[in-house]
């Protein structure tokens, strides 16, 4: 649906973003994770065609009426009531169209008793939920999101990030976010970007599986200082860290052969195991271990 | 909704048209009366200082229009400036530009709206105020030419157009409405001053704006066909800019 060729923004001396090939996959949900100004609102703007890219190319798979495009904190004009805004993208994204579409989106973003009040007085949060309906209102085929939930409240975020899982299958979704856990929660496809360059582009599974070291976490009762020792003496084991309560946590060079060293190094020991589990990796780790 | 409902929502909901039209038709009330009673009312003012006695002229119908035309272009100017502004820097909030540039497939989707109805809301408070002056003036201090005021009256309109094409042009090219509203009055300001040359005064597009008291005084209309060339040809010209600074800016 996106790909870009070679990406390249430079505001004077600094590169905002260098050298730069994304793949969104069609119906895909992407997620564009990474620091505040690492370049993400920089990618969308310039597949939005609000930003000029110094060299390199864009290839949209959507044509213009087909793309819409959610701001990082959407403002409109205070004295339109949130039908009046919702109406207004309808009819300049889709001229002629069924105007019950409005009232459905609305309903559908939960402002159906606010539609008739001035924006004015919407808090951020419906605001959000408000450029939501906006964007999605004329069903178009690709969705830029520039971080759509991270202004808001625990609510208010996970009825924004629900909203987006359902366009799966509907959409394609180019989303932004610097909160690695809402990326990790709805997205398939990850970009993991870091000063301007794209470290990671990939399926979610491949980041979390291929970049993060395999982790186990083991409970033990008793004392642990045998069975920590056995551990740190395995050539397997990168590293052992001890936690409070006998939680132990440690770090192998791989999966297959912690798995067949692990139980047998405990049990040589003389450990006495309440629990042994491989630790779940979150995007969040292997974020840091990429970008570290 | 349509962009076109959007602006004229703008006009009546920010009750900007009252502000224009209180201005216009205000100093079309005031203007002609001040000219009738300023010796009076300079009198109660008490301005007969160290036994100067100032003689007023006994006023005729064009000093009714004049008076009208000197306040209207002052302050009339700054709120249209302002009006026509806030509705032409659309990119002032980058979100909204967001929102209506990812929804259009040109510019001028955006610009022709708030062009014309700006100039149309700047235009009718011109003409309802002129009318209100031409009115007045008849009441208190007798006829005027009535080619001379319908003269007067479309070259004023032909100056508000210049206005609000001046503003588009400089909205497009600066930062925020505040930035736009000092730009634009800056350059409405200076370009009479070079008016002092008489050569030049004849080309200027602003001259237009007070055309309303020269035709009244009896200056033929055919003197300000210069002016009003130029000022086709600067509207032309700032139209184009505006298009140019709204495609090339980056938000």
């Amino acid at each position: 649906m996106i790909s870009t060729r070679a990406l390249t923004k430079r505001y004077g001396t600094t590169t905002a973003l260098d050298d730069i090939n994304l793949r969104v996959p069609d119906g895909s949900i992407y997620g564009l994770a990474g620091p505040n100004g690492a370049g993400k609102t920089t990618i969308l703007g310039i597949i939005a065609g609000l930003k000029k890219a110094t060299s390199g190319e864009v290839i949209l798979g959507a044509a213009p009426h087909e793309v819409a495009v959610l701001s990082d904190t959407p403002q409109f004009e205070k004295w339109l009531t949130g039908r009046e805004v919702v109406a207004l993208s309808l009819e300049l994204a889709s001229p002629g169209a069924d105007a019950a579409r409005v009232d459905k989106v609305l309903a559908e973003t939960g402002l159906t008793e606010a539609a008739g009040r001035r924006v004015g007085g919407y808090s951020r949060g419906m605001l959000q939920r408000l450029g939501i309906a906006a964007t999605l209102v004329s069903r178009p085929r690709l969705l830029l999101l520039d971080e759509p939930a991270s202004a808001l409240d625990p609510q208010g975020r996970r009825e924004v990030l629900d909203l987006i899982t359902r366009l799966r299958g509907t959409a394609t979704v180019l989303f932004s976010s610097h909160i690695l856990a809402d990326v990790q929660e709805v997205c398939d496809t990850v970009g993991i970007l870091r000063g301007g360059r794209l470290l990671f582009q990939g399926p979610l599974h491949e980041l979390l599986v291929g970049s993060a070291v395999p982790r186990y976490e083991i409970r033990l009762r008793g004392d642990t200082a045998p069975a920590i020792a056995a551990l740190r003496r395995a050539p397997w084991v990168t590293l052992v860290r001890e936690f409070d309560a006998g939680e132990i946590v440690v770090e192998v060079r791989s999966i297959r052969e912690a798995e067949a060293g692990l139980p047998r190094a405990l049990a040589e020991a003389g450990a006495s195991v309440v629990s042994l589990r491989p630790e779940e990796v979150s995007l969040e780790r292997a974020f840091l271990e990429l970008t570290q | 909704m349509t962009l076109w409902r959007l602006e004229i929502l703008r006009v009546l909901r920010t009750r900007r048209w009252i502000a224009l039209g209180a201005v216009y038709i205000g100093f079309g009330l005031l203007g002609p009366l001040g000219a009738k009673y300023l010796a009076e009312i300079l009198k109660l003012a008490g301005t007969d200082a160290d036994g100067v006695t100032i003689t007023f002229p006994t006023p005729v119908p064009a000093d009714g229009m004049a008076q009208y035309v000197d306040n209207a272009l002052q302050v009339g100017t700054i709120v249209a400036v302002v009006v026509a502004a806030g509705a032409l820097a659309f990119d002032a909030i980058p979100e909204m530009g967001v929102f209506l540039r990812t929804r259009v497939t040109s510019v001028w989707g955006i610009l022709v709206p708030r062009l014309v109805v700006s100039f149309a809301l700047c235009s009718a408070a011109f003409v309802l105020g002129t009318a209100t002056a031409w009115y007045e003036t008849w009441a208190l201090l007798g006829p005027l030419s009535a080619s001379a005021v319908a003269w007067g009256t479309l070259l004023g309109i032909l100056f508000t157009a210049f206005l609000v094409a001046l503003v588009a042009a400089v909205a497009q090219w600066s930062k925020g409405v505040l930035g736009t509203v000092l730009v634009s009055l800056v350059v409405l300001i200076v370009l009479p001053l070079l008016g002092i040359v008489h050569a030049i005064q004849v080309w200027l597009p602003t001259r237009l704006g007070g055309a309303l008291t020269e035709l009244t005084s009896g200056t033929p209309a055919s003197d300000f066909w210069r002016s009003s060339l130029v000022a086709l040809l600067a509207i032309v010209g700032l139209l184009a800019l505006a298009a140019r600074g709204a495609r090339r800016r980056e938000i």
